[in-house]
C-alpha cells in the first residue's frame, strides 16, 4: 500500500511537474488513509523520505562530467567523483562522456568494432562516398571524423540529432574541398592539404550550430578513381612503369653493346699491331738472310751461283709427282701440239740459265 | 485516534485539491524548449525560457517549443544549371524558432515549418543555381551560392518566426546519363596520358638504342682506321727493309728469288720438258 501510493505520487508528479508535497502532508495523509496505521508505519514513511533524499547520491565516472538541471533548467556542471543532487523531480543529472572520441564514417561502413580501416571489413556507400572535383571528374572518397564532446551544455541543449548534424555537415564541408581540389591532386600529394581543410571548415560549420563538439581528425581512408574508369587509371600507372621499362631496357643493350664493341676495338687493334710487327719482323729477317747469302756470294760468285743453280734442279726434279719428258729441241717443236693435256694443266716451263747470272 | 479519524476525510479531500491545484498551476520548461501560456486560446506569457514557472489553473495552458537547433533534410532535387546541365542536389538546412508566438500563429508546428521551409528553401535553391554553370556550383562558388539562398529563404521565412541558420549543399551529383559522359571523359584523359607516357618511353628507348649503335660504329670504326695505319706503318717498314738490303744486289736477288720461285713453282704434277741442250743436262750429251 505504502510503496503503491509513493509511487503513485511520484509518478503523478513527474507528469505534471508539481511540488513535492512537504512531509508533513505525507505523514497525515498515509495515516488518514491507514486509519489506525500500523504500529512502526511512522518509520517506514520516514524511511521511504530518507531513500527519496539519497537517490539523488550519483557518481560522476572518469570519463564522463556530470549536467545538472533543476526543474529543467541547467544549473551546474560536475566534474568526477561522487555529488549529490535534489531528488527527481527537483533536480536531475545527465552523465555525456566528454573523454570519448567518436567516430562518424562517411562513404563506407566498417563492420563491428574495428578502429581501422580494412576493405575486407567494410560495405561501401557510393551515394556518399562519390564526389566531383573541381575539374569536373569524379572521385571515390572514404574518410572518418573523429570528434569530442568540448562543451558538454552545448552538446546536450543546443541542437537535435548531434550525431547527424555532425555527419551531414563533414559531408558538406568533405565535398565542398573536394569541389575545390583537382582529381590529380585529390588522388596523389594532396590528400593532407584537403584533411586539414575539411577539418577547419567542419570545425566552423558545427561552431556555427553551437554544436559543443571539437573535431580532432578528418582521416581519408581511401581516395580512388570510381570504379567504371579505375582500369584506366590502373593502366596509366602500368604505362609509368612500362616507360621506365622502356629506358632500362635501352641502357641494358646499350650497356651490352658498348663494352662488346670496345673489345672488338681492341681486338681489331691488336690484330693490326700483330700484323705490322711480323710483317716488319719478317722483312728484317729475309734481309738479314739475304745479306749473309750475298756476303758469301761476293767471296765466290761462279761457284755460289752454279751451286744454287744445281740445288735448285735437284729439288725440282727429285719430286716424284713432277713428270719429266726430255726431248731434243726440233722434236720438242714438233711433238708440243699433240701432247696430251692430262691433268688440266700443261705448263711448258724452259729452265734456262739465267744470263748474267755467271 | 477517534479525533484523526473524524477529521481524516476534510483533511484527505482537502489534500488531494491541493496537490491536483500544484498540478495544474506549476508547469517545468526544459532547457531545450521555450514556452507560451494561452489564456482561453489567447497568448498571455510568454515566451518563457527554462526552469519551473506557474499559470492560473484550469483556465490557462502551456504550449511548448524546441529551443534548439533544428534539422530540415530536403530530398533531394534535379535542378537545371546555367550551362543547361542537369545535375542532383541535396541540401539541408538548420533552423530553428526564434518567436515561438508568432510561430504558433502562423505554422504552429514543426512539421509544418518544414513544409513550408521545404517550399521556401527549394525554390530559393533552384533560382540560385540556376545563374551559375555546373562547375561554378561545384568549385568557385558554392559557398556564396549557400550564403545567398539563407538571406533570401531568411527574409520570407521570417514571418513565421523561424530563422535559417544555414542552407548547406551536401550532395551534388551527376544524373546517370551525366556521370557516364564524364567517366568517357575521363577514360580517354587517361588513355591518353598512358599513350603519352608509352610512346615517351619508346622514343627515350630509341634514342638510346641508336645512340649506343653509333657508337659502337665509331669505335669499330676508329679501331679499324688505327688497324690500317699500323697496318701500313708495317708494310712500310717492310718494303724499306726489302728495298735497303736487296737494292745492294739487285741481280743476284734476281736470281735466287727466281730459283725460289722454281722450286715452289714446279711442285706437283708438273710436266717438265727439258731440250737436250738444256745446260742442265750438258752432261747428258
Amino acid at each position: 500500500m505504502n510503496w503503491d501510493w509513493d509511487k503513485l505520487s511520484e509518478q503523478r508528479q513527474r507528469n505534471t511537474g508539481s511540488k513535492t508535497p512537504g512531509v508533513d502532508e505525507i505523514n497525515s495523509t498515509i495515516k488518514k488513509f491507514r486509519g489506525t496505521g500500523l504500529p512502526g508505519g511512522k518509520y517506514v514513511i520516514i524511511g521511504i523520505i530518507v531513500l527519496w533524499f539519497l537517490s539523488g547520491v550519483y557518481i560522476v565516472e572518469p570519463d564522463e562530467v556530470g549536467v545538472v538541471t533543476r526543474f529543467g533548467k541547467y544549473v551546474a556542471t560536475t566534474n568526477p567523483g561522487p555529488h549529490y543532487h535534489l531528488p527527481v523531480p527537483i533536480e536531475s543529472v545527465m552523465k555525456p562522456q566528454v573523454t570519448r572520441i567518436r567516430r562518424v564514417e562517411v562513404g563506407f561502413r566498417s563492420f563491428g568494432s574495428s578502429r581501422s580501416f580494412t576493405q575486407g571489413q567494410s560495405r561501401n556507400v557510393p551515394e556518399e562516398s562519390l564526389m566531383l572535383t573541381g575539374d569536373e571528374n569524379i572521385v571515390d572518397v572514404q574518410f572518418i571524423v573523429q570528434y569530442q564532446i568540448k562543451d558538454p551544455v552545448e552538446y546536450l541543449f543546443k541542437v537535435t540529432n548531434q550525431d547527424k548534424t555532425l555527419q551531414d555537415a563533414a559531408e558538406a564541408a568533405m565535398r565542398e574541398i573536394i569541389g575545390k581540389t583537382k582529381i590529380e591532386l585529390a588522388l596523389t600529394t594532396g590528400k593532407l592539404q584537403i584533411q586539414t581543410e575539411t577539418r577547419a571548415l567542419l570545425q566552423s560549420i558545427v561552431d556555427s550550430y553551437e554544436l559543443g563538439v571539437n573535431v580532432l581528425a578528418v582521416q581519408l581512408q581511401n581516395v580512388h578513381p570510381p570504379a567504371e574508369v579505375v582500369e584506366a587509371f590502373k593502366d596509366v600507372a602500368s604505362a609509368r612503369e612500362d616507360k621506365s621499362r622502356y629506358i632500362n631496357e635501352a641502357e641494358a643493350y646499350r650497356n651490352d653493346i658498348l663494352p662488346k664493341a670496345r673489345g672488338q676495338a681492341a681486338v681489331i687493334l691488336n690484330k693490326a699491331e700483330a700484323y705490322k710487327e711480323t710483317k716488319v719482323r719478317k722483312a728484317e729477317g729475309q734481309a738479314k738472310r739475304f745479306m749473309a747469302v750475298y756476303r758469301e756470294y761476293t767471296k765466290a760468285k761462279d761457284v755460289t751461283v752454279k751451286r744454287l743453280y744445281l740445288e735448285t734442279m735437284e729439288n725440282i726434279l727429285s719430286n716424284p709427282d713432277v713428270t719429266k719428258v726430255i726431248l731434243s729441241d726440233s722434236a720438242a717443236k714438233r711433238a708440243l701440239p699433240f701432247l696430251s693435256l692430262d691433268g688440266g694443266s700443261f705448263p711448258v716451263k724452259s729452265v734456262t740459265n739465267k744470263k748474267g747470272v755467271k | 485516534m477517534s479525533l484523526l479519524k473524524k477529521s481524516s476525510a476534510p483533511l484527505a479531500i482537502l489534500l488531494i485539491f491541493l496537490v491536483l491545484g500544484v498540478a495544474q498551476s506549476a508547469f517545468i520548461v526544459k532547457q531545450t524548449e521555450k514556452a507560451i501560456v494561452l489564456q482561453l486560446g489567447k497568448p498571455k506569457a510568454g515566451p518563457l525560457g527554462p526552469g519551473l514557472h506557474f499559470k492560473l489553473p484550469f483556465v490557462q495552458n502551456v504550449i511548448y517549443f524546441d529551443s534548439r537547433l533544428l534539422e530540415y533534410d530536403a530530398r533531394p532535387a534535379e535542378i537545371l544549371t546555367k550551362d543547361k546541365k542537369n545535375m542532383v542536389v541535396d541540401n539541408y538546412s538548420k533552423w530553428r524558432i526564434t518567436d515561438p508566438l508568432q510561430f504558433y500563429r502562423t505554422v504552429t508546428s514543426i512539421p509544418r515549418a518544414q513544409a513550408r521551409l521545404d517550399d521556401i528553401i527549394y525554390a530559393e535553391l533552384r533560382v540560385a543555381l540556376g545563374g551559375y554553370t555546373l562547375i561554378e556550383i561545384i568549385s568557385s562558388d558554392r559557398t556564396s551560392i549557400m550564403t545567398e539562398v539563407t538571406q533570401k529563404s531568411n527574409e520570407l521565412v521570417s514571418a513565421y518566426g523561424i530563422e535559417i541558420n544555414d542552407v548547406r549543399i551536401k550532395r551534388t551529383d551527376l544524373p546517370p546519363e551525366n556521370a557516364r559522359a564524364i567517366y568517357g571523359r575521363m577514360r580517354a584523359e587517361r588513355e591518353r596520358m598512358a599513350k603519352q607516357y608509352r610512346s615517351q618511353g619508346s622514343e627515350a628507348s630509341a634514342r638510346i638504342t641508336a645512340q649506343a649503335d653509333k657508337e659502337r660504329a665509331i669505335t669499330l670504326a676508329d679501331a679499324n682506321l688505327k688497324a690500317e695505319i699500323l697496318r701500313g706503318e708495317g708494310d712500310g717498314i717492310a718494303t724499306k727493309t726489302y728495298a735497303d738490303s736487296f737494292g745492294k744486289a739487285p741481280e743476284f736477288y734476281e736470281f735466287k728469288k727466281s730459283l725460289e720461285a722454281y722450286e715452289k713453282g714446279f711442285k706437283d704434277n708438273t710436266r717438265i720438258i727439258l731440250s737436250q741442250d738444256n745446260p742442265f743436262l750438258k752432261y747428258m750429251k
